[in-house]
């Protein structure tokens, strides 16, 4: 997987160092601001309020 | 040959989910608590230049009056409408309370369970708040003890609660816990009360833990801090 990644990258060993460095950015940039808010609220520990609801949702209020 | 791509492809797939785990860690333990700072800084922000445009009130209304005919206006969902102070979880220790327990709100501050009766009027104000996560807000949640102050600031009046009781563990359902007279609380009659909730245990969901107050004393704000919060 990597290896197929690092082997089409264009350039030199530089070249290909730095698109791979700019890509790992990109992707914890993404994880940080899309997908992990996205998953946080799956996870129980935001479960703060009494709400009646089963314990899936985080506190719907009341 | 290929078993030798197929084993390298399942370690780099393993070494993938390893990273990723890293890094929602780091995402939930320290990015929630930069963001919900952020957030937190930015609602007091918005309070205080909404409340130097208006003009402060010249008396809070006195204890008997508080469900004068003239209702105040309701507060907006998901709008910071007061800030808390709790001397017991640090002398800095100051969050907004937004309307409404929704996850995004209390991503920001506290969450003023919708429904409850606003600070310092006959009835329970409710307010939420994660233990862990977006800044650890209730982390000291335990250590409250009775008699500790729970000052409130909704830009006319500082309402400073005392807390009544050691916290207390109960489930998820108990609603009554936040009724205007509240079960478990001992208050027996209406009163002007204050109820904290946060999650139990600490990292998890299975119970919630509760915090009783009572009105102690309100102070206009035109007279400055009440005693509780001088440094």
């Amino acid at each position: 997987m990597y290896g197929w990644i690092w082997r089409h990258l264009p350039g030199n060993a530089w070249v290909r160092s730095i698109i791979a460095l700019a890509l790992i950015l990109a992707v914890v940039y993404a994880l940080f601001q899309y997908v992990f808010p996205w998953a946080e609220p799956l996870l129980p520990f935001g479960d703060v309020t009494v709400d009646g609801a089963s314990a899936g949702g985080a506190g719907a209020g009341q | 040959m290929s078993v030798r791509l197929v084993v390298r492809t399942f370690s780099e797939l393993c070494i993938t989910v390893g990273a990723l785990i890293v890094l929602f860690v780091v995402y939930f333990l320290f990015w929630t608590g930069v963001k919900a700072a952020d957030a937190a800084e930015g609602e007091i922000d918005t309070l205080q230049s909404r409340w130097a445009r208006e003009p402060v009130a010249p008396a809070p209304p006195p204890p008997s009056a508080s469900t004068e005919p003239s209702a105040p206006a309701p507060y907006r969902d998901g709008k910071p409408f007061a800030t808390m102070h709790i001397p017991r979880f640090g002398s800095g220790w100051e969050w907004p309370v937004l309307e409404n327990t929704e996850v995004r709100t209390l991503q920001k501050g506290l969450g003023h369970y919708s429904g409850t009766a606003r600070p310092g009027d006959t009835g329970n104000f409710a307010v939420a708040g994660h233990r862990r996560t977006y800044g650890d807000p209730f982390k000291d949640f335990p250590k409250l003890r009775p008699g500790d102050a729970v000052v409130v600031n909704d830009g006319t009046t500082w309402f400073t609660y005392r807390i009544a009781k050691r916290p207390y563990r109960t489930v998820p359902t108990d609603t009554a816990v936040v009724d205007p007279v509240p079960r478990g609380s001992g208050f027996e009659s209406d009163g002007r009360y204050l109820t904290l909730t946060t999650c139990e245990p600490e990292w998890g969901s299975s119970h919630r833990l509760i915090a009783w107050a009572h009105l102690d004393a309100t102070r206009p704000v035109s007279e400055g801090k009440p005693p509780e919060l001088a440094d």
